[in-house]
């Protein structure tokens, strides 16, 4: 056990003599009573909507006055709380609001816990009843399933073992990344679910993404995690979501693509809004920002071309693996890949990073530009 | 009583289908956006702003033309594209594999979406399921095509 309470309750005969003495005689102390906090009365804006956190953004319990950087609080007490002397550091990694914040957070957290869904009963699973697949679409389906499993694991670990490391005075913003753990668990348990429905088992897992998403998990910093998997990641995976609903071959696996998809959005939404809170906030820490984009732009173009993905979406694609499918399906996966980076470049250029789109200043840019070239001599278009 | 589409009573009939399913809207969660429909015809289109909030169409108004710094995103097609897409609705009891929003608006074949912020394209698919479900309420309407 790394933490040793500092002190042997057990063995203190004051402490336990104290606490004997109190259920003795009744005599209470209630010097807590006397906490010196603000006294609110929060109400919810809109009653349709309840009491919600941005209600609660008053006085010194509100998050609009968390200052850059938190130095009074290093524990587990709740913003606004008195902090008693004996409060333990709880050392936190992450005690500037520009590592983390983004604008809306507590939005992002109260549409996550109303959007929630369950992936054991809100998926239609009885109408699989009966549906059948050729080997083809059926294995490539139980691919993709089986690599966004893959994906959806490490997007649940990733901001996961954040949490501990990000100052409680932030606690909008932990619980956002708390909501965004439970989203991802949801997202590996339904696609593990429908690649074990399709009949045709698990399929392989993928190296090639094993090692970029090993990049977010080890990110150094909260930031340079966030940059790459809430703006770049999840960038790409939102885009692959909508173009796996519009290639899904049951209403089942649509409703899976427009729930899990939502999800996303979200994610991506509070990637873009950090994003360009920092870019704001702090212009200094944009050539910083440029060296995360490089890495996860890197490792983001190496999984997306995956043979076992790539492959799996022509065949979904084009509806089967005769030559004239496989065109359809090259034709309309170079159109997702394509659409892929636009719209990454896109988000980056909303958020105040409109450099990006310069194939000197990332190598992605020249490859969208390279293969946007190369499509339309083959007459594809997007 | 039946409805025509394009036009305001359409979107009222289906924002009072939605206030009828509440509960179940409820369920999917909050959605909060604003978004056009632009239904076009012979060089002409109607266009509707739809004002969506906590669980609820707040309100629905046709606009001359689309202003899109004051919606999220719209969706633009071909009355034809809107017609096959809630007789399919209809016929079905929900849109099926080839008329759902999204499949029909992925690659802008049959409906187009525009944007001027990329963080307001991203509520259409924040909100998608609402979205797909408040115009799946179409199979409990009666609806006349001018």
């Amino acid at each position: 056990m790394a933490y040793l309470a500092t002190h042997d309750y057990l063995e203190d005969k004051s402490f336990v003599d104290k606490w004997l003495y109190t259920m003795r005689t009744g005599e209470m102390d209630l010097s807590w009573m006397n906490a010196k906090t603000e006294k609110i009365t929060p109400r919810p804006q809109n009653a349709r909507r309840g009491l919600t956190y941005r209600d609660l953004d008053v006085g010194s319990y509100g998050f609009t006055g968390v200052p850059e950087k938190v130095r009074d609080n290093r524990s587990y007490a709740p913003r606004g709380a008195e902090i008693p002397e004996g409060v333990p550091d709880a050392q936190p990694w992450v005690s500037r609001k520009s590592e983390l914040w983004a604008f809306n957070t507590e939005s992002y957290y109260e549409e996550a816990v109303s959007r929630q869904w369950n992936a054991t009963t809100d998926i239609p699973w009885d109408r699989l009843e009966g549906v059948e697949m050729p080997e083809a679409t059926g294995k490539a389906l139980s691919q993709l399933m089986t690599f966004l499993t893959e994906v959806e694991m490490i997007a649940t670990d990733t901001p996961a073992m954040w949490l501990p490391r990000l100052n409680p005075d932030f606690i909008e913003v932990k619980s956002f990344i708390a909501s965004q753990a439970m989203d991802e668990a949801r997202h590996a348990e339904v696609f593990r679910k429908r690649a074990l429905t399709t009949g045709y088992g698990l399929m392989a897992a993928s190296p090639m993404n094993e090692m970029a998403l090993k990049h977010l998990r080890d990110a150094d910093s909260f930031s340079e995690m966030s940059v790459a998997l809430h703006l770049v990641a999840e960038g790409n995976v939102l885009t692959m979501f909508r173009f796996s609903e519009y290639l899904s071959p049951t209403d089942v696996d649509k409703k899976i693509f427009r729930l899990v998809m939502q999800d996303e959005a979200r994610h991506v939404g509070y990637g873009m809004q950090h994003f360009k809170y920092v870019l704001d906030h702090f212009p200094e820490k944009r050539e910083v920002l440029h060296a995360h984009l490089d890495e996860a732009e890197n490792i983001s173009f190496a999984g997306a071309a995956a043979t076992e993905v790539t492959e799996s979406f022509i065949i979904l694609a084009g509806g089967g693996m005769k030559k004239e499918q496989l065109a359809e399906g090259i034709k309309v996966t170079t159109q997702f890949n394509l659409k892929q980076m636009y719209e990454h470049f896109e988000r980056l250029e909303k958020c105040g990073m409109p450099e990006r789109k310069d194939p000197n200043r990332s190598k992605l840019y020249n490859m969208f530009l390279m293969g946007k070239a190369a499509a339309e001599a083959q007459g594809i278009t997007f | 009583m039946a409805v025509s589409f394009p036009s305001t009573d359409y979107f009222e009939a289906l924002k009072g289908q939605m206030a009828m399913a509440q509960e179940h809207f409820s369920r999917l969660g909050f959605i909060d956006t604003t978004f056009a429909v632009s239904v076009a015809n012979n060089g002409k289109s109607h266009n509707y702003v739809l004002e969506f909030e906590v669980f609820e169409l707040k309100a629905v108004h046709e606009v001359p033309s689309i202003d899109l710094k004051k919606v999220d995103f719209s969706i633009e097609g071909d009355e034809r594209v809107w017609r096959e897409m809630i007789e399919n609705i209809k016929r079905n009891g929900e849109a099926d594999t080839a008329h759902d929003i999204n499949t029909l608006a992925h690659f802008g074949e049959q409906l187009k979406i525009h944007y001027d912020d990329p963080d307001g394209h991203d509520k259409l698919y924040r909100f998608m399921e609402s979205i797909q479900e408040f115009f799946d309420l179409s199979s409990k309407l009666e609806v006349n095509f001018n």
